[in-house]
């Protein structure tokens, strides 16, 4: 289709949308009223009773300290009470960083720079992320074993020795899986930046 | 109340607008539907401090584009939806399945650009001049005018291809 054919039937198209009318008002109420969208909000309620979970089990962690008696459980124990409150703060703060762009005043150049600037910031902290995970799947157990079952896996069972390589087999995989997902969506916000700046 | 009713009054005159842009931004009816409640919904949101400076379409270009980027990087994390349940019959004629063909060419052209460029071809098609074009995305006239040449040489490499 020529772009002079095109720009005919856009018109020819907006000329006839022009005479037709499908809204009512009881539907555009609809639209405006806040319970039939919570959908986009809902995803922050789910992302904060995570962070909610992992700040009762930093909490929990904090007052059982003092169990923790060896050097590789205190290191083990402060790794993964920091996990546990840094990461959801981390992750939190960047979908509240979208949540927060103003649609209302905001270009649509801002909008799509904002949008690909917050993308590339959140799989960032995902990449991390998925570093951290290996160490903290590897301490976090042992950790609770010790905290509430007042075992110490590294000395006093095998367990460890199927556990830990077990781990490390299954964050293989998930690493893999998580840092293509992560170049595939990075590679997508580059080209929007890309598209943005004229080079594309 | 009367601001709701004026309201009311500005989308229905412009629902073209809002039916023209959630099509282009989506790739099938039950999207385009949901994402024509959350342009209409963030229109109400932003009407309180609409202040009739821009032209209603102005503003409503301007609150629809953005509404669908922001849609376009929400929709991956949303976990179900919430439909209202309406028909999108605001297509240029039913009966006239030759031009809804065409249509639907013409969509498929502008769906293959990528998303700056959707916006602005949309603009363009829509008469907007370069100014209004400006306005709407915060690109500068003459950056507008050099994206929309990239664009038609862009489109017409496809028609001859």
């Amino acid at each position: 289709m020529e772009l002079e054919e095109m720009q005919n039937l856009w018109a020819e198209m907006s000329q006839k949308m022009g005479k037709q009318q499908s809204l009512t008002d009881k539907i555009i109420t609809d639209m405006i009223q806040q319970k039939y969208r919570n959908r986009f909000d809902k995803i922050s309620t789910y992302e904060t009773i995570g962070a909610v979970v992992c700040f009762i089990a930093a909490i929990l962690m904090i007052v059982n300290f003092g169990k923790l008696d060896t050097w590789y459980f205190v290191l083990s124990g402060g790794f993964s009470i920091a996990y546990l409150l840094v990461l959801p703060i981390i992750v939190l703060n960047s979908l509240n960083k979208i949540k927060r762009l103003n649609i209302a005043q905001n270009t649509y150049k801002q909008t799509i720079l904002a949008f690909a600037k917050a993308k590339k910031q959140l799989l960032q902290v995902q990449k991390t992320g998925i570093y951290l995970n290996v160490i903290f799947v590897a301490v976090f157990m042992p950790v609770v074993g010790k905290l509430f079952h007042d075992k110490d896996v590294f000395l006093e069972s095998n367990l460890v020795y199927i556990y830990i390589p077990l781990m490390m087999v299954f964050l293989f995989f998930f690493s893999k899986w998580g840092y293509s997902c992560y170049t595939n969506i990075t590679s997508s916000a580059e080209k929007v930046l890309q598209e943005l700046e004229g080079n594309k | 109340m009367q601001n709701k009713s004026e309201f009311i009054k500005i989308v229905k005159q412009n629902e073209g607008i809002i039916y023209k842009i959630s099509r282009v931004y989506t790739n099938d009816e039950e999207d385009q539907k949901d994402l024509y409640q959350e342009v209409v919904y963030q229109l109400w949101k932003s009407f309180g401090s609409f202040r009739a400076e821009s032209k209603v379409s102005t503003w409503m270009y301007r609150i629809a584009l953005n509404t669908s980027i922001a849609w376009l990087n929400k929709r991956k994390r949303k976990p179900h939806k919430i439909s209202i349940d309406f028909e999108l019959h605001n297509k240029a004629d039913e009966k006239d399945t030759l031009m809804e063909e065409r249509l639907n060419v013409l969509y498929a052209q502008i769906k293959q650009l990528g998303v700056v460029d959707k916006g602005l071809i949309l603009l363009f098609l829509e008469g907007k001049s370069y100014e209004e074009i400006s306005q709407i995305t915060g690109f500068t006239s003459s950056n507008v005018g050099t994206r929309l040449a990239r664009i038609k040489q862009k489109l017409k490499k496809r028609i001859l291809k």
